[in-house]
């Protein structure tokens, strides 16, 4: 498995492309976390004025509601993840180095489990990167931080380690299918856009939350802020765990999908 | 009974209504310098990519080491399939490392193979800055990685000018020359000719022959006679029944000696019969003659 992963990363190490996205990632992610709260509360101090009632600061960086916002507003850049995804993983058919790889003396599960440890990898440093700025902007902007409030609702940083996690196999998976990266975003764009909401929108109620990527983003609910409360809104506070199973399944049937692709496939 | 070393059983492979490969079998022993002859398309690659699990066979099977093939087998196989392929953004000793990694071979093996190739100089450049032939030199490079048994090359010599040719062909007799067995597909025969001990000849997926190069430039061993007087020459030759005449044209006469003559003898036996030589030459027959023979046959079977 380290052996695996370290041919991953030497693959990598040296990859411009890889290296501008997760940048890119990085910068627009931080950036956001760090301004937003700054800019909901000018938001704020606009609607303020024109409502019939007070509306009242809030904020995003407290314990231990910032661990639902961060994951939650996070949730919506995991797209640039994918795109790294689909790139390790077309490269090596546009290049034809998964070939060089398994004549070499890889075999067909080593490949697909070499790419699976690194689409881990990618969504666990994203997990960590929010875990570290969810942690040093809510001990900044908590008044009174204990300990029990840090970690009481870290089940969401859980929940998007799987979220991320089962969002980037779907995105290997198209990648392993069209074997052209260009190819595998448009697919990837016209699916989570366009196809998956077309679905939703012609099944009955409910069904769709059975549908892949919805799934996914259901994972993580909308925070309820005074804002959303404001608008009688109510969503859920907890992760569900009819959810989590559907994710799960999903991602097992990914990979399992990927294993006969690999499997039949002539390289 | 020397070791085999690949062992190839009715090995089938389908592309639709294609067959690339028609049961084709097949013993590599050690020590050989195997040379796969055939056209383009006649299965060389698609029998290569089948035995390193590149390409799924339709049916059949093959044994490497005597045993069910793993990627083991493989760690202990150098192979080229086709145009050399590597990571165009890394410098040449970062994609041997890869290459190492995977056949849990040591990095200090790296200097060693690039010197082997000439390619030590230009050890940091990326590979996409490679001509032609440093990236087919970088190829067999990689595959000498692991201190492997068996090597693998096909087509090494494809698309390359004489210069690249002449060089790649000095790296193979060098490594021939270690005692390796080597598996050599080609659809250049001369270069088979000249490097290689076995011979398996393809077409269409199927096999024509396969063997010792030896023994077929050897029963293919003949003499070309010339004469002022060509009919004299013709008429006595015709009576000799030691030879038998191949080939008869205005100026020379194209003869295949019993095994026990030889062309002095000839000349002794024209002589007696008072007729002068103006040309006397001993030809080998070419892989060449006998590999186009054998297709021209294989034709007439089939139509």
């Amino acid at each position: 498995m380290i052996r695996l992963l370290n041919i991953e990363f030497k693959k990598v190490i040296y990859n411009k492309t890889f290296w501008v996205l997760l940048g890119l990632y990085g910068i627009i992610l931080g950036g956001i976390l760090i301004g937003v709260q700054t800019f909901i509360n000018e938001l704020m101090v606009d609607v303020g004025k024109d409502a019939p009632i007070p509306v009242s600061k809030i904020s995003l960086y407290e314990f231990p509601g910032i661990w639902q916002n961060f994951t939650f507003l996070a949730g919506n850049f995991k797209i640039i993840l994918a795109m790294i995804v689909i790139i390790i993983i077309t490269n090596e058919y546009s290049y034809k180095t998964i070939r060089q790889n398994i004549v070499t003396g890889m075999s067909r599960m080593d490949f697909l489990m070499s790419k699976l440890l690194m689409t881990f990898v990618i969504s666990l440093a994203a997990t960590i990167f929010i875990f570290i700025l969810g942690f040093i902007l809510g001990v900044i902007n908590t008044p009174e931080v204990t300990f029990l409030m840090i970690f009481e609702k870290t089940v969401f940083i859980f929940a998007y380690l799987l979220e991320l996690f089962a969002f980037l196999s779907f995105a290997l998976l198209l990648g392993l299918l069209s074997k052209r990266s260009g190819f595998a975003i448009g697919l990837f764009f016209l699916y989570y856009y366009v196809i998956e909401r077309f679905i939703n929108y012609k099944l009955p109620d409910d069904w769709g939350d059975f549908l892949p990527l919805r799934a996914i983003a259901n994972l993580i609910d909308t925070p309820n802020t005074a804002l959303m409360k404001l608008f009688g809104y109510n969503f859920r506070e907890v992760v569900a765990p009819q959810d989590v199973i559907v994710v799960l399944s999903f991602t097992a049937l990914f990979i399992y999908l990927m294993f006969l692709i690999l499997k039949k496939r002539d390289l | 009974m020397s070791e085999v070393v690949l062992s190839i059983d009715k090995l089938s492979k389908r592309y639709g209504r294609i067959k690339a490969l028609d049961e084709l079998s097949l013993d590599i022993e050690k020590g050989n310098i195997f040379g796969i002859l055939g056209p383009n398309g006649s299965g060389k690659t698609t029998t290569l990519g089948i035995v390193l699990d590149a390409i799924n066979a339709t049916s059949g099977s093959f044994k490497w080491f005597g045993e069910t093939p793993t990627k083991n087998h493989r760690k202990k196989i150098g192979a080229i399939l086709e145009s050399p392929v590597f990571y165009p953004y890394m410098s040449a000793t970062k994609n041997l490392e890869i290459i190492a990694e995977i056949k849990s071979a040591s990095y200090d093996q790296i200097p060693e193979v690039l010197k082997t190739v000439d390619l030590f100089e230009r050890r940091n450049s990326k590979f996409r800055t490679y001509s032609l032939g440093m990236k087919q030199r970088l190829a067999i490079a990689a595959a000498l990685l692991g201190k492997p048994e068996v090597l693998i090359l096909d087509e090494p010599t494809n698309g390359l000018d004489p210069k690249g040719i002449s060089e790649i062909r000095d790296i193979i007799k060098k490594i021939a020359s270690v005692g390796l067995t080597l598996v050599l597909a080609s659809h250049l025969l001369d270069e088979v000719q000249k490097v290689c001990t076995h011979v398996a000849i393809l077409e269409k997926g199927k096999k024509l022959f396969s063997g010792r190069i030896n023994e077929i430039l050897k029963e293919t061993l003949y003499v070309e006679v010339g004469s002022p007087d060509m009919k004299a020459l013709h008429a006595s030759l015709s009576i000799f029944n030691k030879v038998q005449i191949v080939e008869a044209d205005d100026n020379v006469i194209a003869v295949k000696l019993d095994e026990k003559m030889d062309s002095s003898e000839l000349n002794k036996y024209l002589l007696e019969k008072g007729i002068s030589i103006s040309h006397i030459s001993i030809k080998k027959k070419s892989l060449e003659n006998y590999f186009l023979e054998l297709l021209a046959e294989s034709h007439d079977k089939t139509s």
